[in-house]
């Protein structure tokens, strides 16, 4: 497990969530934050947050079903994929839970289903 | 979203998320999220945390413990009603604990299994977990309901085949323990699901025709387009809403999806093992728990049931399950053929 690359202005961040008691494919697409679109300390906070995650992420995932999790994932501006963290849910910061929740959602062709 | 909680949230968020925000969101959707603002980390679950009170040393009876989390993410968080007591009037409580006694019932009555662990575990639910909390789990120890957020999701324990799908998590949990991932953990959920469809049916007095095989009737909100999470009858078509999009499930290995979402699809795939027992006991008629309901409980609890077992496996042991307690020649072996043939998982 490694921390997140430094956000810069070209950096893209997706948060996916996923798992629960069903499937539902239109609330599973992955939502995306273009830190171009954000100031630098919203970019600083939101790497804070990321690697928030990452060191919760070290625990063992309890046992269990029907739980949700966060797939979070940092690309370049070439959409290489530079960092990619699965978390469970209870471990992810409320604050970006937050920005998930408020993140575009504009992957409504592509993915999974 | 009132003005203060506004200059909260440009506090830290992106002012285009917050124009979003403004212009697309509602005023319950802007009241969640500002809720989720102040939302402390410090109360959120984690797994495994929860010590269980005494289970029943009575076969037959039932030791349940229903808590509220009070809208917090605390476990087990208060108790509010144990085994004996009266209704609370808390209507989650309440049907939690209606809900856990049907799915007791279900596997004592029927199948002569004393709670989770058939060593009289008891049974513990939190309820009111969260705010406007949008799901249901099981977290290795105890079940947990959230209220739903209003706009999609009712409050999870409205549906018993729910309550019923939660506690089969932890029946599995003593018995196979289905890995949670890909075709072992679409038997995993499908076995649920079952067991979930048969608390409701017999609680109702449902034969094979009479029920609806939904799972989750009544979660929704009547805002989304949709009768249900799931369908065993017609998997694909409990709903198909521009928010939760297309139900995903296939009905036939021909359709069999590969994705690494949904922990390799477990929610999907639990498709088809679910519409083979629905072509089982649809041709084997009354009461789904009786001899279906037996087939499938046989195999839960059959030791030759592995950790990574797939549906060809899963298969093989109902029909052999069903032969050595009906016949190789009986109705019942003949249906459960029939049955993963149709479905694409036998030849």
């Amino acid at each position: 497990m490694s921390q997140p690359p430094p956000l810069t202005p070209t950096s893209v961040v997706r948060l996916r969530r996923e798992g629960g008691v069903a499937h539902f494919p239109g609330l599973a697409r992955p939502r995306c934050i273009r830190c171009a679109r954000v100031s630098e300390a919203q970019r600083d906070e939101l790497w804070r947050l990321l690697s928030c995650a990452e060191a919760e992420a070290g625990l063992e995932e309890g046992p269990g079903a029907d739980r949700r999790r966060f797939c979070l994932s940092v690309e370049d501006a070439s959409g290489t994929t530079l960092w990619g963290l699965t978390v469970a849910e209870e471990t992810v910061p409320p604050a970006l839970i937050e920005w998930w929740r408020r993140a575009d959602d504009e992957a409504k062709n592509e993915g999974d289903p | 979203m009132t003005d203060h909680s506004a200059s909260e949230a440009r506090s830290f968020l992106p002012p285009y998320l917050l124009e979003r925000l403004a212009s697309s969101g509602s005023a319950h959707q802007r009241e969640c999220a500002r809720q989720t603002l102040l939302a402390d980390g410090r109360f959120r679950a984690r797994a495994g945390s929860t010590a269980l009170p005494q289970g029943s040393a009575r076969r037959g009876e039932p030791a349940r413990f229903v808590h509220s989390a009070e809208q917090r993410q605390v476990l087990p968080g208060r108790l509010v009603r144990r085994e004996g007591q009266g209704e609370s009037g808390d209507p989650a409580v309440d049907e939690a604990y209606q809900g856990l006694g049907a799915t007791y019932r279900l596997f004592w009555e029927v199948y002569e299994r004393h709670s989770i662990d058939d060593d009289g575990m008891a049974l513990l639910a939190t309820v009111h977990y969260g705010r406007d909390y949008e799901n249901a789990f099981w977290d290795g120890r105890q079940m947990v309901f959230g209220d739903g957020d209003g706009e999609l999701f009712n409050r999870f324990t409205i549906a018993p085949d729910i309550i019923a799908h939660e506690l089969t998590h932890g029946v599995i949990q003593h018995e196979a323990a289905l890995a949670y991932a890909g075709q072992s953990g679409a038997l995993n959920e499908s076995l649920c699901d079952v067991f979930g469809s048969l608390v409701r049916q017999r609680e109702l007095g449902q034969s094979v025709d009479q029920a609806d095989w939904l799972i989750g009737k009544g979660l929704f909100t009547e805002r989304v387009a949709g009768r249900a999470l799931r369908s065993m009858a017609r998997p694909g078509t409990a709903y198909d809403d521009p928010l939760l999009g297309r139900d995903p499930q296939p009905d036939h290995m021909e359709a069999f999806v590969v994705t690494e979402a949904d922990h390799g699809g477990v929610h999907i795939n639990s498709g088809i093992p679910n519409h083979a027992f629905h072509l089982v006991a649809m041709a084997l008629g009354g009461h789904a728990w009786e001899r279906a309901g037996r087939i499938w409980y046989d195999t839960l609890v059959d030791r030759r049931l592995n950790q990574d077992s797939d549906f060809v496996t899963f298969a093989a042991l109902t029909h052999d399950n069903a032969e050595r307690r009906y016949g190789a020649a009986s109705r019942e072996a003949t249906a459960v053929r029939e049955g993963w043939r149709r479905v694409g998982v036998s030849p």
